[in-house]
């Protein structure tokens, strides 16, 4: 199984609907998808048209075991887990993040996690397999926080494999242009895709549904895949 | 009044009592109320009025005229007479009805309407019968020819074949010596045995079919057969025409048989040096340059212009800063005859080299010899301000330098992505593969074979070296160019040639600005003939001096070709024997050859040049070239070339008479002959039917050619400024709401986009929206106004771009490397009766051109004549109009 964590730099980058529109193209291209919202904020259901009056998920049950039942399947066959109300420690994320591994599932199923911004990803113990996508937006701060990060990164080995996603591109904007040239030029770990600025993202999650099904002529559309075919290349790397 | 009313009422008296002698009086009646209503409301002739009632009675006696019957004789009579104007009883009536009726008495013509199985399809079924006949045998043989060499080509593989291949004796000289000896001896029998008139025919019917059925079949192998065949064909033709055909009783006739004959000669030359240089068209592949850009030499690349406007260079020089080199590495310069200060500013503002020069010597080149001493790039790429590059020029181009330090000049073709006035007059831009095709797409290539490739004067890369080497670019010479390339040839340096398009330009403007470059080119060739002679001095191979001279002689066509468009004339006019030959003789020699020579251009030529269009193309430029190459020839160091000024925008559809008066006078000269002819073929000697008929056709050959050359004078508008230039690729628009939507671009110029979306768009006119393109990694965004759509498709504008917004949109458009990648992927294969009829189309377009643009002094002639022919036309008989009859 391929595990793809996905985790904003800073809070509002748009993680959550990253995981969600990839999770929905890879899908598309029949694959075996299971995201789990590790993010006590627990929206990422709402973009698989959970109602919002739902609110438990993994978080309310002592184990693991006994919250198979919060297991949810969207309209397209995406499966996905909430993450419920109450609020997890590191421990506890952790163990659910080895108790998914555990599951009886296909073997090139993949396993999206969206991960909370202010949880450090070193304390998850992952694997020289997994991928990590940082999710970053094109303004100063993303800047010094790549670069704080890529330091932290360059002092204790890492094991994963790291890359910074540039989300909500917008190249009409002369200094989100400057930036990716500049971080396109000298920033490693940099993702070769991007995800532009694109309305209808935001839309889509009014309709209870994801860009990548409501429209299929946008840019977001192709972003998505693009980032999805990447991952998968990246993966068949790994094997 | 009342006088003559008694009068009239008198002879009417009388002629009532006449009447009544005769008639009843009810007959009497009738009679005079036919005579006045025909004479007073028809208006009918007095006689034809009293005839009229006399006609109507003395038919009545074998037909009843009631009502309804003569309703319905007057329909079919108005069926069958369908052009009979009223009133009936004038001449030209009378010969129209006359004519009408002796057509319907000898043709079966029915009124009614028929299904259409009818004695039209009975006709027409019997052509299509021929038609499918020859084609089934034209499949067959094709088809088994194409069996047959490939039997051969397999039997090649065999064993015992390969252990003859093998075998020692090959490399024997004495062998290889007796070897070409029988084959030389073999051909010379060939072409030089005299053969009866029979003989000719089956000889040259059997290398026709042979030639014939091997055009379809693949391969360099059936080329070179029909090459060969072609080459014995013609050598015999000419020796025939050398040897039987002059008129040496006549010195009129000799004399102007000798002119035919050298112009004749003057083509076959033309033809086998041809053959020669694209027998193996190199197709030379690119080398990719070494990973180690530390290696990388410098360039500097030369942009010199003179008069050309700003808004012309500026795109040149920004795509030219964005050819793939590194940056430290690439020196870009404006070499400016034209000393504009604004020129200046431009290179500042952007960031390239500006240099100009206290005079303007030797123009061009000399602007470049200057340029080269302040410069100091190891290589040196030019471009014609008005060739925008692609960024992928240097990375195309630069590794043949390193694999081969003895090359000094790498050329790629030169591309134009607005129509040449050829394309442009005649409307065949994108269909027909224009003048420049063969030159860039086949004979080039073949030149790179022999290591001839020439000098284009633009799109090239040069080696500083080799051009210190010979002191700078040739400046003797207005074309400067092909001249700087055969002095490094002479040097032993290497030239290679790229056929994939690297940039591309405007193409001249108007007819008048194109023969005026061919001028140009014409006279600089013909001075490098008589300065700098290839077929003399040294340093060049053979093969070199033969693609040099052959590309000369191209130049010198101008007498050849109007030699070629007067010969049949001759006859004509002054029954000069200028083929001096029994008319089988003519008959035999000069069809089949043609023939073979044609299908065999076609295969060679094929997809760069149609059949019939070369001659379409020499001839308007003959009679321009003809003087300055003459005069050059004697005289190299003589006569001003004057400038031709592009006109730019053409507001209105002209018609250029200046530049079409040659060929005018040719196509008057030609249609009095045919006329002429027609009136001899009529009352001369009937003896001369068959060569007359030769000339005949010849003539109307000619006049086809001319009419077509005629067409391409009348300048069509010219409707944008900036030319749209077709593409394919992705790109995607934000709308102002923030959406985006991904699309395909499809055309783009200096100012504009057009687009073309999946579904139907949202978008409506002055909308503002952001258009994205990529180069590579790199994302653009382009704020537009939408100024037209429609379903899927939608225009944009540009407006006010900033100077980085402008260099990233040339990168992003015109700089792709794939830009002009598929330029000769549009065309398909000629196919010569296909392209005769083209050239017939355009050539009747020539003349409704003639006739629409004439001056006014011309127009009461024309409508004279126009009106003549009507009427003639009106008399000729008429299908009878069908008409359905419900209750048949």
């Amino acid at each position: 199984m391929k595990k793809i964590f996905i985790k904003g730099i800073k809070g509002g980058t748009g993680a959550t609907s990253i995981v969600a529109n990839l999770a929905c193209a890879l899908r598309k291209s029949d694959e075996d998808v299971i995201a789990i919202d590790l993010d006590p904020k627990s929206d990422l259901g709402l973009h698989f048209g959970l109602s919002w009056e739902h609110t438990s998920g993994w978080s309310n049950y002592l184990s693991f075991e006994s919250a198979l039942d919060e297991f949810h399947i969207d309209d397209d066959g995406v499966i996905f887990l909430p993450f419920g109300t109450l609020s997890a420690s590191t421990q506890r994320t952790q163990k659910t993040i080895e108790s998914v591994q555990q599951l009886e599932i296909n073997d090139s199923a993949w396993l999206l996690f969206d991960c909370p911004s202010h949880q450090d990803i070193q304390n998850y113990n992952l694997s020289s397999h997994d991928i990590v996508l940082e999710v970053i937006n094109c303004d100063a701060i993303c800047h010094s926080l790549i670069y704080r990060r890529l330091l932290q990164l360059n002092q204790s080995p890492k094991k994963w494999q790291h890359y910074f996603l540039v989300n909500n591109y917008n190249s009409a904007c002369e200094l989100e242009s400057d930036l990716l040239q500049v971080w396109q030029s000298e920033t490693p770990l940099l993702a070769p895709v991007h995800v532009n600025k694109d309305e209808v993202v935001k839309e889509s999650t009014a309709f209870r549904n994801v860009a990548v099904n409501c429209a299929p002529f946008s840019v977001a559309h192709d972003d998505f895949e693009t980032l999805a075919s990447w991952l998968v290349t990246r993966a068949a790397d790994n094997d | 009044m009342t006088k003559r009313h008694n009068k009239v009422s008198l002879t009417e008296k009388l002629f009532t009592a006449i009447l009544s002698l005769f008639f009843t009086k009810k007959i009497v009646r009738f009679i005079l109320f036919k005579f006045h209503s025909y004479f007073n409301h028809h208006k009918v002739s007095a006689i034809g009025a009293m005839l009229m009632p006399f006609i109507l009675l003395f038919t009545s006696l074998f037909l009843k005229l009631d009502n309804s019957n003569k309703k319905r004789l007057k329909n079919k009579l108005k069926h069958l007479y369908p052009h009979v104007s009223e009133p009936i009883s004038t001449p030209a009536n009378i010969i129209r009805v006359l004519l009408q009726s002796i057509y319907l008495a000898i043709f079966q013509v029915s009124t009614k309407h028929q299904p259409p199985e009818t004695a039209i399809k009975k006709s027409t079924k019997l052509i299509s019968k021929i038609v499918r006949f020859v084609r089934l045998i034209d499949k067959k043989l094709t088809r088994l020819f194409k069996k047959l060499w490939l039997k051969l080509r397999i039997g090649s593989k065999n064993q015992s074949y390969q252990r003859v291949r093998r075998a020692t004796i090959w490399n024997s000289k004495l062998l290889k010596i007796t070897l070409y000896f029988t084959i030389a001896f073999t051909v010379f029998v060939f072409i030089t045995v005299p053969f009866s008139l029979e003989a000719q025919a089956i000889y040259i019917s059997l290398i026709l079919i042979v030639a014939y059925s091997l055009r379809r079949v693949k391969g360099q192998i059936a080329t070179i057969t029909m090459i060969t065949l072609s080459v014995t064909t013609s050598t015999r033709y000419l020796w025939w025409r050398y040897t039987d055909t002059l008129n040496w009783g006549d010195p009129l006739a000799l004399a102007l048989g000798m002119g035919l004959l050298l112009a004749e000669t003057y083509a076959w030359l033309v033809l086998i040096l041809g053959f020669f240089q694209t027998i193996n068209p190199l197709q030379r592949k690119p080398i990719p340059m070494d990973g180690d850009t530390a290696k990388w030499p410098t360039v500097d690349i030369y942009i010199p212009t003179y008069n050309e406007p700003l808004s012309v260079v500026k795109p040149t020089a920004i795509a030219a800063q964005s050819i793939d080199w590194p940056a430290d590495k690439l020196n870009i310069y404006i070499l400016d005859d034209g000393k504009r200060p604004e020129f200046a500013q431009l290179a500042k503002e952007i960031g390239v080299g500006y240099l100009d020069r206290p005079d303007n010597s030797h123009a061009k080149a000399g602007n470049m010899n200057h340029a080269m001493e302040y410069t100091d790039g190891e290589y040196i790429a030019i471009f014609d301000c008005d060739h925008i590059p692609a960024r992928s020029f240097l990375q195309m181009t630069m590794g043949q330098f390193m694999a081969d330090e003895k090359v000094c000049l790498v050329q790629t073709p030169h591309h134009f992505f607005s129509a040449d006035p050829f394309e442009r007059n005649l409307d065949n831009h994108r269909k027909i593969p224009n003048e420049n095709m063969l030159f860039y797409g086949l004979i080039q290539d073949g030149n790179d074979m022999w290591d001839a490739t020439f000098f284009c004067g633009s799109c090239a890369v040069l080696k500083r070296k080799a051009l210190d080497d010979i002191g700078g670019f040739a400046v003797e010479t207005v074309t400067e160019d092909a001249h700087t390339a055969l002095r490094m040839q002479r040097e032993g340096y290497k030239t290679a040639y790229i056929n994939i398009p690297q940039a591309a330009g405007l193409a001249t403007d108007s007819l008048s600005a194109h023969v005026g470059q061919r001028i140009r080119w014409a006279r600089g060739m013909a001075q490098i003939f008589r300065l700098d002679n290839p077929l003399l001095g040294k340093g060049l191979s053979l093969v070199q001096r033969l693609c040099y001279i052959n590309a000369m002689l191209h130049f010198l066509s101008g007498i050849p070709r109007i030699v070629f468009l007067t010969a049949p004339l001759a006859l004509i006019y002054f029954n000069a024997y200028i083929i001096y030959a029994p008319f089988f003789a003519i008959f035999l020699y000069i069809v089949p050859t043609l023939m073979q020579v044609k299908i065999t251009n076609s295969r060679v030529q094929g997809k760069y040049r149609y059949s019939f269009w070369g001659e379409v193309y020499e001839s308007v430029l003959a009679w321009y070239i003809l003087k300055p190459t003459t005069v050059a020839l004697i005289n190299p160091n003589k006569g001003k070339f004057n400038v031709t000024e592009k006109g730019g925008l053409n507001d209105t559809a002209r018609y250029d008479w200046l530049i079409s008066k040659p060929y005018i006078v040719l196509l008057l000269i030609n249609v009095i002959g045919m006329c002429y002819a027609i009136f001899r073929l009529l009352f001369g000697d009937v003896s001369q039917i068959g060569v007359l008929l030769i000339s005949m056709i010849w003539v109307s050959y000619n006049i086809i050619i001319l009419g077509a050359a005629v067409a391409v004078a009348a300048e069509a508008k010219q409707v944008r400024s900036s030319h749209r230039i077709k593409a394919n690729f992705p790109a995607a628009i934000r709308l102002e709401n923030g959406r985006t939507i991904k699309v395909k671009i499809t055309d783009y110029s200096d100012s504009g986009v057009g687009i073309e979306t999946i579904s139907e768009h949202p978008c409506r006119e002055n909308d503002k929206v952001e258009l994205l393109m990529s180069r590579g990694k790199k994302q653009f965004s382009f704020p537009t106004f939408i100024c037209n759509t429609r379903k899927t498709q939608i225009g944009l504008t540009l407006r006010d771009l900033d100077l980085a917004k402008q260099k990233a949109f040339i990168q992003c458009t015109f700089s792709r490397a794939d830009a002009w990648i598929d330029w000769q992927e549009n065309f398909k294969h000629d196919r010569p009766s296909y392209s005769f009829k083209h050239v017939f189309i355009t050539s009747l377009r020539g003349f409704t051109n003639l006739i629409y643009h004439a001056p006014s002094q011309f127009k009461p002639f024309i409508i004279l004549m126009a009106n003549i022919i009507n009427f003639v036309v009106s008399l000729l008989p008429k299908k009878p109009i069908k008409y359905y009859n419900q209750y048949d």
